[in-house]
């Protein structure tokens, strides 16, 4: 029983450590715009589809590498065209065009790419687990653990070392005196956007891997990621790691007790959360008007 | 120039258009008339295009409308043309499946209504035809109530009940594989009838439950469940969800080796899983429905190049249920003369399948006690690669329907036909 829970325990670490990277890409969206990306699982699903069609021609580690940058020149021009106009509106108009946006993105990888669940390709070397006893670690999880740390340590770096993640920073506090001080608040928002946007591609091409292709790929993740977002603390980002991770441990350990119920504890976990620490784990007080 | 408005308004032209419209709109009765004498018979498919279930759904519609365009070929139903009017019924939202089915009958005047891949919404449809007293033909959803305990007078079923599935399987997997079983099952209708029907059957010939899951719906990673389910020491593991599930519960299973350690199994498995799957997760036994490579079968290999013709890819077991089902309705209708629906439904009762629309080694034909179609089942093994690209299930042994079904009272359907 003890080793169950472990395993659970660990086990459930390497999942959430996936969500983490799914929800630091709306984490990020959400602080500096305030907007609520609905649509943030069907870029995701977008990613995945671009990485199957490049595969072929430029391999694995190349769709790896292009998908998510595609995926975020894509966000790019959707919130230069579309999500821009609604800034500084009531967040229910964003709310509305992503989550729109994410039924124009399923229903067109669909009729792109079928309907059909796709199997996607992954190098025979890293789908054999690293041993009998821990027959859970299999190479890719490993892989996608190592990759998540580095993108988290990349994205952090970013933040406090360049002067684009500083005024990112700056603007997720005070958007109107970063305006004044003369930085173009449009552009900063739509590379903000697009790096949010280039974290869904990288964790939806590493999705890919683990679970193949199936046009509703976003809408089944996209949840929990925003269940770790509220339950790690809106506008903190290593909170939001931190809810990722809790979550995929809380879903690990509740297999072992009662199966039915992986999915609700999220939920109980985003419930209790809300009413002891109404701002989150790690969230300040008021961050979001 | 300055346009004037009042004499564009009565122009010429103008008035001749509503001259001539008003004529038209005289003669139209007789016209009328003449085209109701070969307006369309209609066929209402309510299924899931969107969704989850949508790669279901699309192939069923397929098979149905290669049907149509056959039955069209060869002269209609009763003389007339035949139309089909497609809905979609979304994968899981009862209220639409309903009010679309509403919509296919009163606006269309569907005589006939196809549907549903989810056996919720089948069930929720079924209520609706039966009230409205239309033949309703259930091409894939797999509840056992639907022909069960929920039984109408009007709904026949293609696919086969869980219970059929779970029968099949049992005795062949207990005898290759051992008799610990661990159940993992998605936790809705279909999922809790399916593992209750597996019990009934493994209890029977001495088989034991090891332990048992109840995933939710639209899990995507079964990695806790199946770090379970090894360290309970079973024979078999036992995989129960469908479509996107499946996949990942199976591809995950194979990735942690554990096909190496167990025998992995379930009961039903489709084409559409096993394309979704990398090669090497194509592994274990179970139930297909319809098989599109079998030898000895008549008409067979003509089914299978009409649909690669138009899709470019062989019929799936829901292709066939599609088709199946349509020509049902053409059948029904050419056995009672009639487009009534009672009439129809008593044409259908006990009605043989002919070779060239079953498609089994068996010919198929709806049971009288509760309108299930009593088919071929095919029990067998994954495999990556056969002798074909779509080649990928091997089937080792052939179950008779109603060698699987068991008897009608087993079933506990009891038809009230309608008072006239």
């Amino acid at each position: 029983m003890t080793q169950l829970v472990l395993f659970n325990v660990f086990n459930g670490l390497v999942v959430g450590a996936f969500y983490a990277l799914m929800a630091l890409g709306l984490s990020l969206i959400l602080n500096l715009s305030g907007v609520i990306n609905f649509a943030h699982g069907g870029f995701l699903a977008i990613a995945a589809y671009l990485a199957y069609t490049l595969i072929p021609t430029v391999g694995f580690w190349g769709g790896l590498l292009a998908a998510p940058v595609l995926t975020a020149v894509i966000g790019l021009v959707v919130e230069r065209l579309l999500i821009r106009r609604l800034y500084g509106r009531d967040p229910l108009y964003s709310l509305l065009l992503t989550f729109g946006l994410a039924y124009v993105f399923e229903d067109a990888t669909r009729s792109l790419w079928g309907a059909q669940s796709l199997p996607y390709p992954v190098p025979a070397w890293l789908t054999t687990p690293l041993s009998n006893r821990l027959f859970f670690l299999t190479g890719y999880r490993v892989f996608m653990v190592v990759l998540v740390g580095a993108a988290v340590t990349a994205l952090f770096l970013v933040l406090n070392r360049t002067r684009l993640g500083m005024r990112i920073r700056a603007g997720t506090h005070d958007l109107e005196t970063v305006s004044v001080l003369g930085i173009n608040v449009r552009v900063l928002r739509n590379l903000n956007f697009g790096l949010g946007v280039y974290l869904a591609g990288l964790a939806g091409v590493l999705a890919a891997g683990m679970l193949g292709l199936e046009p509703t790929l976003g809408s089944s993740l996209i949840m929990p990621s925003f269940v770790a977002i509220i339950v790690g603390g809106l506008g903190s980002l290593p909170g939001t790691l931190l809810g990722g991770l809790l979550i995929g441990v809380a879903s690990g350990v509740t297999t072992v007790f009662l199966p039915s119920a992986t999915e609700a504890v999220m939920y109980v976990m985003m419930g209790v959360v809300l009413l002891v620490r109404p701002h989150g784990l790690l969230g300040e007080v008021g961050r979001l008007h | 120039m300055s346009h004037d408005p009042l004499h564009s308004k009565f122009s010429r032209r103008a008035v001749l258009k509503v001259a001539l419209a008003a004529g038209a709109a005289q003669l139209s009765p007789r016209f009328l008339s003449r085209a109701r004498a070969a307006e369309p018979v209609r066929i209402g498919f309510d299924d899931t295009l969107t969704g989850t279930y949508a790669a279901l759904g699309k192939n069923t519609l397929v098979g149905c409308q290669l049907a149509v365009e056959q039955m069209n070929a060869r002269g209609g139903i009763l003389g007339r043309p035949v139309e089909l009017v497609v809905e979609d019924s979304t994968s899981g939202d009862a209220g639409t499946a309903v009010q679309k089915a509403s919509k296919l009958i009163e606006r269309d005047r569907a005589s006939f209504i196809l549907g549903n891949v989810n056996s919720a919404l089948s069930l929720a449809m079924a209520q609706v035809t039966s009230e409205k007293g239309v033949l309703h033909i259930v091409p894939g959803g797999h509840t056992d109530a639907v022909t069960g305990t929920s039984c109408h007078w009007n709904v026949f079923r293609v696919c086969n009940t869980t219970q059929m599935e779970a029968n099949a399987v049992a005795g062949p997997l207990m005898k290759s594989a051992g008799k610990k079983w661990y159940y993992i099952t998605p936790d809705y209708a279909f999922g809790h009838t399916l593992q209750a029907g597996l019990e009934k059957a493994a209890q029977r010939l001495g088989g034991v439950t090891v332990g048992a899951d109840l995933a939710p719906l639209g899990t995507t990673d079964f990695s806790s469940y199946l770090i379970k389910a090894q360290s309970a020491s079973p024979d078999v593991i036992i995989f129960l969800p469908q479509g996107a599930d499946m996949i990942n519960a199976m591809k995950q299973a194979v990735q942690f080796g554990l096909d190496k350690r167990f025998h992995l199994a379930g009961a039903q498995q489709e084409l559409e899983a096993l394309e979704g799957l990398p090669p090497e997760a194509r592994v274990g036994t179970w139930v297909f429905e319809w098989y599109w490579k079998q030898p000895n079968v008549p008409h067979l290999q003509e089914f299978v190049a009409a649909v690669k013709q138009k899709t470019g890819k062989v019929p799936t077991a829901r292709t066939w249920q599609g088709y199946a089902a349509t020509w049902s309705c053409a059948l029904a209708a050419n056995g009672a003369k009639s487009l009534e629906a009672p009439k129809l439904a008593k044409a259908l009762e006990n009605m043989k399948l002919p070779p060239e629309i079953g498609l089994m080694p068996d010919r198929p034909f709806y049971r009288a006690g509760d309108h299930e179609l009593m088919p071929t089942l095919y029990v067998g093994n994954a495999q990556a690669k056969g002798s074909d690209d779509e080649d990928l299930f091997h089937v080792t042994e052939l179950v008779k329907g109603p060698d699987a079904a068991g008897s009608v009272e087993e079933t506990g359907c009891k038809i009230t036909w309608p008072t006239t």
